[in-house]
């Protein structure tokens, strides 16, 4: 019964991995003197380990999934335990809070980057008005790495506290009753009841952001399109620019290899952290 | 492949784990060694360090 779907996963899934790390091998530019693929052994990889724009593309990747990752599960959290209550307008407040999911990315890119166009969005014009900051994405490097960290946990965060409420929703009352009865402080209560029941969502939900982060590309390119300078360029956009503008399809697979490389390496690495040594040693 | 168990690793693992480490490893060690050691030492010695690491954690790990 199985089978089908399991054929279909390897074709659509397992054979273009397949391809990738098979033309991460090769020298392959369609605008070189020889556009035909050759052989390169690891030398993609050799120049990868070299390419200061790429590492600092990956720094900064890492540096944008951290903050964008600590940020939306904080902020889904507070969001998920207020819609545990009851409160007036909570319904239009979930419908209205669930509306950026529903944007697709490249739309979510062009609504900020009309929001923050100097002249014309209102960002510029009240961080004028209201705390005297120049406001220009084009010219200040931090201002476009925390305006595109800010879009993102904008658009991403509702996510976030659905899975975080479907998982507080299935966590029993008696065990939480028991500990208020026992006088057990409300931050003992969430750690040690709460998060352990929370913990496969988190898991979940942290993975899902943790692999997005990593693979940004379309909002942030339609925000910024990486910069001002390499300032915005995460590698999603890096590898973008080598595959398509420069056409250097052996290099670009390089990078998607490595980039997978880093992205399977650091969820697992989360999976032992979240699944405890100690516990996992029993 | 789901024999658990336990060994210098900090976590209990079965063979298919103990292969997944060797393998991250193996390119880790292969990447590392062209950054740094590359100009003095050919890449061969990274595989072969590697196989020996990898070893080591199927074994022992």
């Amino acid at each position: 019964m199985l089978a089908p779907t399991l054929f279909i996963l390897f074709i659509t899934g397992f054979v273009p991995f397949l391809y990738v790390l098979v033309v991460s091998f090769f020298d392959w530019n369609t605008f070189a003197q020889n556009p035909e693929p050759q052989f390169a052994g690891v030398n993609n990889f050799r120049r990868l380990v070299f390419d200061e724009a790429f590492l600092k593309s990956v720094g900064l990747t890492l540096k944008f999934t951290f903050f964008v990752l600590v940020s939306q599960l904080v902020i889904g959290f507070a969001l998920a335990k207020l819609m545990m209550r009851n409160f007036p307008l909570k319904g239009l407040f979930r419908t209205v809070h669930t509306l950026p999911l529903m944007i697709a990315p490249i739309a979510v890119g062009a609504t900020w980057r009309l929001m923050t166009v100097p002249g014309l969005g209102p960002i510029p014009h009240f961080m004028g008005k209201w705390f005297d900051i120049s406001y220009v994405l084009s010219r200040f490097p931090d201002q476009a790495f925390a305006t595109v960290v800010i879009m993102d946990i904008w658009h991403w965060t509702p996510l976030v506290t659905l899975t975080l409420l479907a998982g507080l929703s299935n966590v029993p009352e008696e065990p939480l009753e028991q500990a208020r009865i026992d006088g057990a402080r409300e931050w003992r209560i969430f750690w040690d009841i709460t998060l352990p029941f929370l913990k496969p969502v988190l898991l979940t939900t942290i993975f899902i952001r943790l692999m997005d982060a990593l693979r940004t590309v379309d909002e942030v390119w339609m925000l910024t399109g990486g910069g001002p300078g390499a300032a915005t360029r995460f590698i999603g956009l890096y590898i973008w620019k080598i595959v398509f503008p420069k056409t250097d399809y052996g290099y670009g697979s390089a990078m998607s290899v490595l980039t997978l490389y880093m992205t399977i390496v650091l969820c697992w690495l989360l999976y032992v952290a979240m699944t405890g040594m100690k516990e996992n040693k029993k | 492949m789901s024999d658990r168990r336990e060994g210098f690793l900090p976590i209990k693992t079965n063979t298919f784990d103990r292969v997944f480490i060797s393998v991250v490893l193996f390119i880790a060690i292969g990447l590392l060694w062209m950054r740094f050691l590359e100009q003095a030492l050919p890449l061969w010695g990274a595989a072969v360090l590697s196989a020996l690491v990898g070893q080591w954690i199927i074994r022992k790990g």
